[in-house]
């Protein structure tokens, strides 16, 4: 047992020294900076006016995903760690992703549910057509609005 | 083993190698558990901004809550340099070159400090265009309606009211005293009567939308304005401040702007929600810079030899992650 212990000991011993080298992390360096102005690309509208939202969304994602394991993996010396890494890491990226998809039902889908007052108010309408629509729904604006006094009085009765 | 373990002492044999739990020191054990858990509490904050972002009716745009692209970027760089540093320090300290890894530390805490600095200006832009998280200073409606215009005509009161009780006033103070009767006349009055002569008419709304659009004109409004043919622009009723003012390059210039006295309540459709998620998500992440460039002001107290390698290996742990928590942030809020 004792001469087992000593070898897991000299091994990790000798991947130590593999810590990278100043040259490493200058590159490293360099590539994040790439990568954050790749990124950046995304703000100007020759991009914008070529690429749809969704894949810029999806592009951005990846770059950060990119950017973080470059950090994790190089800066963070995860590289050159025993197996304990992934008894740390592996559970609690789960949990984080685990974390984010609970909050859907309870909050996201929650928060798709407008009432009719929201909606019209809603920022996707652009004011100009919101002038014009107004036109055509006048009166089934008003009927919602005198429905929603009626209501409004119960409460208080 | 030994063949009479209880004469050795309490622990254990003379030939037993203890073996820790994990092949690395408790330090740096308990900063990847520390960091595990981080991970989750960013994790939740993340899921939260993101399911009320994707789940809101509306959201605003960058830049109609005046959120530069420019000063992300740049802040992003700067804590990727700092990354950088403190991963060089640690070399150094393991070379035992304590003056060089000293160096490096100070270089790393000078960055983090310029995070601050560019943060602190950010907050500073948006708490300037009365973009608060929380009442009584927040004057964010959702939407332009009458009780967005009632609390412009108390606040035009409120500021009437001061004026005039000021009992010798200055040039400056009647100028403002008019332009406060003016936007009261030229706005609220017009638009308030609109309602209330006749409710179900578009025209009171359309004032309202208007009196918003001239007291804080959205960015997005407008560029989707000017993209639009102009033909269509100039057939509808609906009148933007950009079309009366010439202000061609940068933001329109609202009321507000122009007039940073005035204070008046503006309207963001989804603003509040924003708000709240930009200051809370922003914060948390600045509160650990904070932890993180008090910890950088201890460790430059001590001499970073080979001795204390293994507390800046795990200061630098820390450092990391909170920068990988802004390489996140940063498309999150400012990009997307």
């Amino acid at each position: 047992m004792a001469s087992e212990v000593t070898m897991s000991a000299e091994t990790a011993h000798d991947d130590h020294p593999g810590h990278g080298s100043t040259g490493l992390y200058l590159t490293v360096f360099f590539a994040l900076c790439i990568l954050t102005s790749l990124s950046f690309l995304t703000y100007f509208d020759f991009w914008r006016d070529r690429v749809s939202v969704g894949v810029s969304r999806t592009f951005m994602m990846a770059v950060s995903c990119s950017k973080a394991m470059l950090v994790i993996t190089f800066f963070m010396h995860l590289k050159w760690e025993t197996n304990w890494k992934w008894m740390l890491t592996i559970p609690a990226s789960l949990m984080s992703i685990f974390l984010m998809i609970v909050l859907v039902p309870d909050i996201g889908l929650r928060m798709r549910h407008a009432s009719q007052d929201r909606m019209i108010y809603a920022a996707e309408v652009q004011a100009e057509e919101q002038a014009d629509h107004s036109h055509e729904s006048e009166d089934e604006h008003s009927e919602h609005s005198h429905e929603a006094e009626h209501e409004s009085e119960h409460p208080s009765t | 083993m030994s063949d009479n373990p209880k004469d050795d002492g309490p622990s254990h044999g003379p030939n037993f190698d203890y073996q820790p739990a994990l092949p690395i020191s408790n330090g740096k054990t308990f900063m990847w558990l520390f960091l595990s858990t981080e991970i989750m509490f960013f994790a939740a904050l993340f899921g939260t901004y993101l399911v009320l972002r994707f789940g809101a009716i509306s959201w605003p745009s960058t830049h109609d809550v005046h959120l530069a692209e420019i000063w992300g970027a740049t802040n992003t760089f700067v804590l990727i340099c700092s990354s950088v540093t403190i991963v060089l320090a640690l070399e150094a300290a393991k070379k035992n070159n304590a003056s060089l890894a000293k160096s490096w530390m100070i270089l790393t805490t000078l960055l983090g400090v310029v995070f601050l600095g560019i943060k602190m200006y950010e907050y500073k832009a948006k708490f300037s265009h009365s973009l608060y998280p929380q009442y009584p200073h927040s004057q964010i409606y959702e939407k332009a309606d009458v009780y967005y215009s009632q609390a412009v005509r108390k606040r035009l009161a409120v500021l009437k009211a001061e004026l005039e009780n000021t009992t010798d006033r200055t040039e400056a103070q009647n100028e403002q005293l008019t332009l406060v009767d003016s936007i009261s006349l030229d706005y609220v009055v017009p638009a308030e009567k609109a309602i209330r002569e006749d409710p179900a008419s578009p025209a009171g709304r359309i004032l309202l939308l208007e009196m918003a659009d001239a007291i804080y004109p959205r960015a997005s409004v407008h560029d989707q304005h000017k993209r639009s043919t102009h033909a269509a622009a100039l057939s509808s009723n609906f009148h933007l401040a950009s079309t009366s003012t010439p202000a061609a390059t940068g933001h329109v210039q609202g009321l507000n702007d122009l007039y940073p006295w005035l204070k008046l309540p503006i309207m963001i459709p989804g603003g509040n929600m924003w708000v709240s998620t930009y200051f809370l998500l922003t914060g948390f992440h600045a509160l650990h810079v904070i932890i993180g460039l008090i910890a950088f002001a201890i460790m430059l107290t001590k001499t970073l030899g080979t001795s204390n390698a293994g507390l800046i290996e795990n200061v630098g742990l820390y450092w990391h992650f909170v920068d990988l928590v802004w390489i996140f942030l940063f498309p999150l809020l400012y990009l997307f």
